[in-house]
C-alpha cells in the first residue's frame, strides 16, 4: 500500500463524513493572480470539499476488499465530528465484532472485544494496513491538505465516454510536505461530482485510482455511494466502500470520542 | 660447521642476544594471545549470528527475500524437510509475519516468528540463549519469548502478559493474549529489537496459516563440509526454492570476518616491525663489531655464502627461542583466557552490535592452529627481512679491508 496522502481525503471524507476538507477561507495562498482556468478549478476543488465538510456525520459503510489473496466484506459503522475526531465500529463479520478504531488527532487506538484490550497503534504499525483494506492506519490519520498542497489546475474539459465531464490535475507546491507527485480528479460537468481520481507518485508512476459512482441522495445531500480504490501495482485488487446510510450536523457528544465509549459493546 | 659457530656466537654478547630474544618473545606471545582473543571475538559473533539466527543456510519460496510477506511460503514443507533429512542435512521450518505488541500503554512493531519445538534446537542454539525465563514448552502455547530490547521498550517481564495484533490470512484482525515465557541474551539487532517467538502451533491458530512455512532454516551435518559446496548440494536439491548460506544473506558480516584475517595481519605487521628494527639493529651490531673476525674468517677460506648463512642461522636460533619462550608464556595465557573470559560487561552496553549482530561482552580467547602459527611465522618472516641487510654486508665483505677495520 502507498503512503499516506491527500487522496486518501477524499476517502475520509467520504467515510466519516467529516469535515476534513479545508475550509474555503484557507485555500487563496498563491500570489500571482489564479487565470480563469485556475479559478474555476479550485472553485470546483472546494465545490468537492463542500460535499462532505459538516460538523459531525454518522453513517453505514460495507466495505469489500479483494486481494490475491483473500477477499472479505464488512460492515461497519462510523462517526466523525470536526475534522479530529472520528470512530468506527465493526458491525460484522462476528469474528470481528465491535473491533473498534479511534482517531483524535494524529493518535489512533484500536479496542479488540477478544482480548478486550485497547492499542495505541505506533508509526510502524501505521503503514500497515487498515481492517485488511488497501488504506493503511496513515492513510486514516492523516489529514487533507488538497487545496493548501496542491495547486490545481484545469487540464481538460468536455465530452468523454459520452458525458460532459471537466478534469484538474492537482500539483503539489515546491515546499508541499506531500507523497504524491500529480492527482488528477475527474468531475461531472454539472453538480461537480467526482467520478474518478488517479494519483501519481513522485516518479509520475500511476499509483492507485479512485473511482466514484452511484450518486445518492444521503443526509441531504447528493453524494457518491460507492468507491472503489484500486491499486495500480496489485492488478485485480480492490477495496469497494458502499454508504448504506449517511447523516450529518448531527448533535454528537465529545464522550462518543474517548477511549471509555472505544470499549463499548 | 656453520651451526656450531653460530650457536657459538649465539652465547657471545649474551645481554644483547637476550634483549633481543625477549622483545620478540615479548612479541610474538602477545601476538599469540591478539590472535586466539580475535579468533575468539570472530567466533562469539559467529555464534550469535549463525548459530541463534541465521542459521547456516536458509531456503525460502522465490521471492520472498526481496519482498517478505505471509503467503510467499514453501507449501510442501513436511516433503522439503524430508528430502533435506535424506540428503545429511538438518533443518527446521519458522513462520514469519510482522505485528504489533502492546503492554500497558507501550507498543511496538514485532515480528513473530514461529519456531518448530522439536527441530529449531536441533538447528540453532536459540533456545539455550534465554537470559530470564524460559525458552517455548509446547505445554504452554501462550507462553512467548521476546527479544531483549523489545521487552524493555515494552515494560515487559518473564510472567507479564502482552497483546498481539496482526492481519492474518484471511485478512482478519489477528489479535491475542500472550504470556511472556522468557526473554533472550542479545542476539543481534533483528532479533534484540522485534523478535517475538511463540511455537508454531500459536503461530498457526493467530495467523490462520494452516499450512506451509516461510523459511526453512539448514544446518549441515558434517561442520567440516565446504560451505559453498553443500550450498550448491542444497541448490541443486530444491531447485524450485531459494538457497542461500550465511554469508549470502549477510554479506556484510561475511566480509568483517574476513577483514578480521587482514587486521590480524596488519597488527602482526605493525608490532613486529619494532621487532624487526630492534633484530636489525642488534644483527647490525653485532655484524660492526665483528668485522674483523669475519675479515680473518673469509681470509681462512670462509665463502661469503658461508658467512651470510651463519648470520641467518644465528639470527633464526635467536628466533627459535624466542617462539620457544613465546609459546610457553603466551599459550597457557590464551588458555587461561578461552575459560576465563575478559569481562567488558562494564564498557560494552548489553545492545552494543556490530553488523547487526550482539557483540559479547565477554571475550573469551579461543585457541586455534591458526591463531598460534600465524604469529610465530611472520616472526620468522619480519626477522628473517631483518637480517638480510646484516647478513649481505657481512657476506660481501672484503678480507683485507675488514681485517683493519678499526
Amino acid at each position: 500500500m502507498n503512503r499516506a496522502s491527500v487522496s486518501v481525503c477524499l476517502f475520509l471524507a467520504l467515510m466519516v463524513g467529516g469535515g476534513i476538507f479545508l475550509q474555503a477561507g484557507t485555500v487563496a495562498s498563491a500570489p500571482p493572480p489564479p487565470s480563469l482556468d485556475e479559478q474555476e478549478a479550485r472553485a470546483i476543488l472546494l465545490e468537492i470539499d463542500d460535499l462532505w465538510r459538516a460538523t459531525s456525520s454518522q453513517g453505514t459503510v460495507r466495505m469489500q476488499v479483494k486481494t490475491a489473496n483473500y477477499t472479505r466484506t464488512m460492515r461497519m459503522e462510523m462517526w466523525s465530528k470536526g475534522k479530529d475526531k472520528s470512530l468506527v465500529r465493526i458491525i460484522s463479520p462476528l469474528k470481528e465484532k465491535d473491533t473498534a478504531s479511534l482517531k483524535t488527532g494524529n493518535t489512533m487506538y484500536t479496542y479488540l472485544p477478544k482480548t478486550d484490550r485497547t492499542i495505541r497503534l505506533t508509526s510502524s504499525m501505521m503503514m500497515s494496513s487498515w481492517m485488511g483494506s488497501h488504506f493503511t492506519n496513515d492513510d486514516l490519520v492523516k489529514e487533507s491538505r488538497l487545496a493548501e498542497d496542491y495547486e490545481p489546475r484545469l487540464s481538460f474539459k468536455g465530452k468523454r465516454e459520452g458525458r460532459e465531464i471537466i478534469e484538474f490535475t492537482l500539483q503539489p507546491h515546491p515546499d508541499a510536505a506531500v507523497v504524491w507527485g500529480r492527482i488528477v480528479m475527474t468531475v461531472t460537468a454539472q453538480g461537480h461530482l467526482p467520478l474518478l481520481a488517479t494519483y501519481f507518485d513522485e516518479d509520475n508512476v500511476l499509483a492507485r485510482t479512485i473511482y466514484f459512482s452511484e450518486v445518492k441522495n444521503m443526509g441531504g445531500r447528493l453524494l457518491p455511494a460507492l468507491l472503489k480504490v484500486v491499486p495500480a501495482d496489485k492488478p485485480g485488487e480492490y477495496t469497494e466502500l458502499v454508504y448504506e446510510s449517511l447523516r450529518f450536523d448531527l448533535d454528537l457528544p465529545e464522550s462518543l470520542f474517548s477511549l471509555l465509549e472505544l470499549r463499548r459493546r | 660447521m656453520i651451526v656450531s659457530f653460530a650457536l657459538r656466537n649465539f652465547n657471545r654478547a649474551r645481554t644483547r642476544t637476550r634483549i633481543t630474544v625477549g622483545a620478540m618473545a615479548f612479541a610474538c606471545a602477545i601476538m599469540i594471545f591478539y590472535a586466539s582473543l580475535l579468533e575468539g571475538w570472530f567466533a562469539g559473533m559467529e555464534k550469535n549470528a549463525v548459530g541463534m539466527d541465521l542459521g547456516e543456510f536458509q531456503v525460502h519460496a522465490r521471492g520472498f527475500r526481496a519482498d517478505p510477506d505471509l503467503y510467499k511460503i514453501i507449501a510442501e514443507d513436511e516433503t522439503v524437510l524430508a528430502q533435506l533429512g535424506r540428503a545429511g542435512f538438518v533443518a527446521a521450518p519458522r513462520l514469519y509475519a510482522s505485528g504489533l505488541a502492546a503492554a500497558g500503554n507501550a507498543s511496538s512493531g514485532i515480528e513473530l516468528r514461529g519456531v518448530d519445538l522439536l527441530r529449531e534446537p536441533l538447528v540453532t542454539a536459540i533456545n539455550q540463549h534465554v537470559w530470564q525465563g524460559q525458552w517455548l514448552a509446547a505445554e504452554d502455547q501462550a507462553g512467548v519469548v521476546l527479544g531483549r530490547k523489545l521487552a524493555r521498550i515494552l515494560g515487559l517481564a518473564v510472567g507479564d502478559e502482552v497483546v498481539v495484533v496482526a492481519q492474518a490470512a484471511d485478512g482478519s484482525t489477528a489479535n491475542e493474549l500472550f504470556r511472556v515465557r522468557g526473554v533472550l541474551k542479545s542476539v543481534g539487532e533483528g532479533v534484540d529489537r522485534s523478535g517475538f517467538f511463540l511455537s508454531a502451533t500459536s503461530f498457526r491458530r493467530l495467523m490462520i496459516v494452516p499450512q506451509g512455512v516461510q523459511q526453512i532454516v539448514v544446518k549441515r551435518q558434517q561442520a567440516t563440509e565446504d560451505l559453498g559446496r553443500a550450498t550448491t548440494r542444497l541448490a541443486r536439491l530444491l531447485p524450485n526454492y531459494e538457497v542461500r548460506n550465511w554469508r549470502q544473506l549477510q554479506p556484510v558480516l561475511a566480509r568483517l570476518f574476513e577483514m578480521g584475517d587482514i587486521s590480524l595481519v596488519i597488527m602482526l605487521l605493525i608490532t613486529y616491525a619494532a621487532v624487526g628494527i630492534l633484530t636489525l639493529n642488534a644483527l647490525l651490531m653485532s655484524v660492526f663489531e665483528r668485522i674483523p673476525e669475519f675479515g680473518v674468517m673469509k681470509a681462512l677460506g670462509f665463502s661469503p655464502w658461508g658467512l651470510f648463512a651463519m648470520i641467518v642461522v644465528e639470527s633464526m636460533l635467536q628466533v627459535t627461542v624466542a617462539v620457544l619462550l613465546a609459546l610457553t608464556a603466551g599459550l597457557p595465557f590464551s588458555f587461561y583466557f578461552s575459560i576465563h573470559p575478559i569481562d567488558f560487561s562494564q564498557f560494552v552496553q548489553s545492545s552494543s552490535t556490530i553488523a547487526g549482530v550482539a557483540l559479547d561482552a565477554k571475550w573469551y580467547c579461543v585457541v586455534t592452529v591458526n591463531s598460534v602459527m600465524l604469529p610465530i611465522l611472520f616472526l620468522y618472516l619480519v626477522s628473517g627481512l631483518a637480517i638480510l641487510y646484516p647478513a649481505l654486508k657481512a657476506a660481501l665483505l672484503k678480507p683485507l679491508n675488514a681485517i683493519y677495520h678499526h
